[in-house]
């Protein structure tokens, strides 16, 4: 093994150019692998929030926009076969305008009515405070990455869209949606979706009457998917989204975009494997002499070919190595920097990291197999002869 | 008839307890041909019983041969041949060698560039292989093994010193020497005890940590002998070990190897230019044009 790694250090520039090569791959792997990370987890949150019920919007709302609907659809979809519960919902932005640059989703403002609490299987946790009860005003629980964008603490106070709210309780991190949401009593949302419309339509309504979505919980036995269906059919002017549509429009999006960016990476690891095989060829050629007199002492093929494996393996670790420490590093830099807008573009899984420093091992060995055979295979005479 | 069967089945008995699988081949048919003859005997056909007698005697010549080779030589080659093709054509590097070495004999080969002393010194050290004819070793068939076997009997029967030492720059002088006893399958702590032995007996005691980059010709020299005796193989070869040292040097290195030859037993076979270094062994080969020569 010290002779593999003195060998690895004859010529200390090619090697240490090869071992940089693999880095930065595994670097992009790393850092492309961790925004992958992050919206898989995203879009599992929302695959698993989504799993029991259907959410109900205004026909004209898409997925970043929503237009309000008055309190009255829900009584229609009380009637709709398989509805069991009907809440109203309300998710807007925390800020008024949407920040330029977002990843994943924005920071939310949330309240909804409580009649249905006892069907939601999604639950959250505290880490301090209490929860929002129907009765409260100016109130407001933050989510873990809201915390430190406000410098949250109980009993704190905070401005939202200009008003005033009490911290009461703080959420546990998630990694996913609720980590940015900003929950308050459906009264106190409904008065912040109000001030957002336009002076004519508060004109006829109060705010009082306002939400912009609602949750249905199905009956049991009832598929949320086919009572997604029902809803649209017999209530008009509203778009009903289950468990397969979330499924169908974000996720097959983002699992397309995930596959993209690990491309991206893969092929910027090919390069470092081209380099190895360079290095590892290079390497060989300049040792074939040895290698014929190890063979005329007794080494068996498998002992030369054991050799060069390991390294090219010790290539690809060290690489790898470098290129996680590297890529952490960025990683972690980059979260820091962001960590007060509340949007962190970036998560770390250990199966990420493992997977990145066995993928460079594998990488490496791979790529020395074939100079690693040619090696082993070479004519003792003839290796003898090389000068 | 059964008398000498019987004499036979003994020797064989004893001979087969050994590794040789060609003997051991040689006394089944013997066997096997001494029932057919009994059986054939039995029904008086006189033109067949001769017949049988005749093959019976071949195949317990070619044992007693067999035997021979083992108990009295340490390396042999049978009429070999090696054919190259340049450009089209072909060179008879070997042309019908036969020689005989016996165990504890310090042979050296010569003749002029071209004659096949090299080729010779490849086929009979197993680093090449031959167009046709035999290699034993240690009473081995060698030339017949597959492949696969060769490393293992490279590695414990044979011993290599170069002209150009052809020592692993990046190790030291013990490494090196440890190298050719990890090949031969010795554990961690026995591959060091035997190495520094081997490097003290070639008075290299206190330049084990050294590299080769770090040591003389002669002394480099002297390490690639401590690696080629560190397995105590039956043959050492020497392929112009001298060339590239001075003559003071190349005498010092001579009388290492005459002095391991007489204290130890260690064969010796050394190809050479230099009359000088023939003249330090018992005997000389001479080749010409891939023949040896009287």
């Amino acid at each position: 093994m010290f002779e593999i790694i003195k060998n690895m250090f004859r010529r200390k520039l090619r090697t240490a150019l090869t071992v940089f090569g693999i880095a930065i791959g595994i670097l992009a792997l790393v850092v492309m692998g961790g925004i992958a990370e992050k919206l898989d987890l995203l879009v599992k949150g929302g695959t698993d929030y989504y799993a029991d019920k259907v959410q109900v919007q205004s026909a004209e709302s898409n997925f970043f926009i929503t237009t309000p609907l008055t309190l009255d659809k829900g009584e229609e979809l009380k009637k709709v076969d398989g509805a069991k519960c009907v809440a109203a919902s309300i998710g807007t932005t925390l800020d008024k305008e949407l920040e330029a640059v977002n990843f994943g989703p924005p920071p939310l403002i949330q309240g909804r009515q409580t009649e249905c609490d006892q069907y939601e299987s999604f639950e959250i946790t505290l880490t301090d405070g209490r929860d929002i009860t129907d009765d409260d005003r100016g109130k407001v629980v933050l989510g873990a990455d809201l915390i430190k964008k406000f410098e949250a603490e109980i009993g704190k106070e905070i401005e939202i869209r200009g008003k005033k709210y009490e911290i009461v309780g703080l959420m546990e991190k998630t990694f996913t949606a609720p980590d940015s949401v900003a929950l308050m009593s459906f009264h106190d949302a409904q008065l912040v979706i109000y001030e957002d419309l336009p002076e004519i339509v508060k004109s006829q309504l109060k705010a009082t009457e306002v939400t912009n979505g609602f949750i249905v919980n199905p009956d049991n036995g009832t598929d949320p998917n086919e009572l997604a269906r029902t809803l649209e059919s017999e209530v008009k002017d509203i778009k009903a989204v289950g468990p397969k549509d979330f499924e169908d429009s974000i996720a097959s999006t983002v699992g397309t975009f995930t596959s993209i960016i690990y491309g991206i990476a893969i092929i910027s690891l090919l390069v470092g494997t081209l380099s190895i095989i360079n290095t590892m060829t290079m390497s060989i050629s300049e040792r074939t002499k040895e290698i014929g007199v190890k063979k005329a002492i007794g080494a068996k093929t498998q002992d030369i070919l054991i050799e060069y494996l390991t390294e090219a393996g010790l290539i690809g670790l060290l690489g790898g190595a470098i290129g996680i420490g590297l890529g952490t590093l960025l990683v972690y830099v980059i979260n820091s920097a962001m960590e007060k807008t509340g949007d962190k573009i970036f998560l770390l899984t250990p199966r990420l990291l493992w997977g990145a420093l066995i993928f460079s091992v594998v990488l490496g060995v791979v790529a020395g197999i074939y100079p690693a055979l040619h090696a082993a295979r070479l004519s003792i005479v003839k290796s003898l002869r090389e000068e | 008839m059964a008398e000498i069967v019987l004499k036979l089945e003994k020797v064989t008995k004893t001979y087969i307890m050994g590794q040789n699988r060609s003997a051991g081949k040689a006394y089944n048919a013997i066997r096997k041909y001494h029932k057919k003859y009994e059986s054939i005997c039995a029904k008086n056909d006189e033109k067949l019983e001769k017949k049988m007698g005749k093959t019976l005697e071949r195949a317990q010549t070619a044992f007693a041969k067999e035997k021979y080779e083992l108990a009295y030589k340490t390396i042999t080659g049978k009429n070999l041949k090696k054919n190259l093709k340049d450009k089209g054509v072909v060179v008879h590097a070997l042309n019908g060698v036969d020689l005989e070495i016996k165990k504890g004999e310090m042979i050296a080969i010569m003749g002029p560039s071209g004659s096949g002393k090299s080729t010779l010194l490849n086929a009979l050290g197993l680093i090449d292989d031959v167009s046709s004819g035999k290699v034993y070793i240690d009473g081995i068939l060698a030339s017949k093994l597959k492949a696969g076997k060769l490393p293992e009997i490279r590695a414990k029967k044979l011993g290599f010193v170069f002209q150009s030492y052809n020592l692993i720059p990046t190790l030291s002088a013990l490494e090196n020497v440890m190298l050719a006893l990890r090949y031969s399958g010795a554990g961690r702590g026995e591959r060091r005890k035997k190495a520094e032995e081997a490097l003290k007996l070639v008075g290299l005691g206190d330049r084990m940590k050294h590299t080769p980059n770090e040591l003389s010709g002669g002394q480099r020299q002297r390490v690639a002998i401590a690696r080629s005796l560190v397995n105590e193989p039956a043959v050492i070869f020497g392929d112009e070990l001298t060339g590239e040292l001075d003559t003071k040097t190349s005498t010092e290195i001579m009388n290492l190897l005459i002095a391991l030859n007489k204290k130890k037993g260690q064969t010796f076979i050394i190809v050479t230019h230099n009359p000088e270094v023939a003249k330090m062994c018992q005997r000389t080969i001479r080749m010409r044009d891939g023949k040896i020569v009287k």
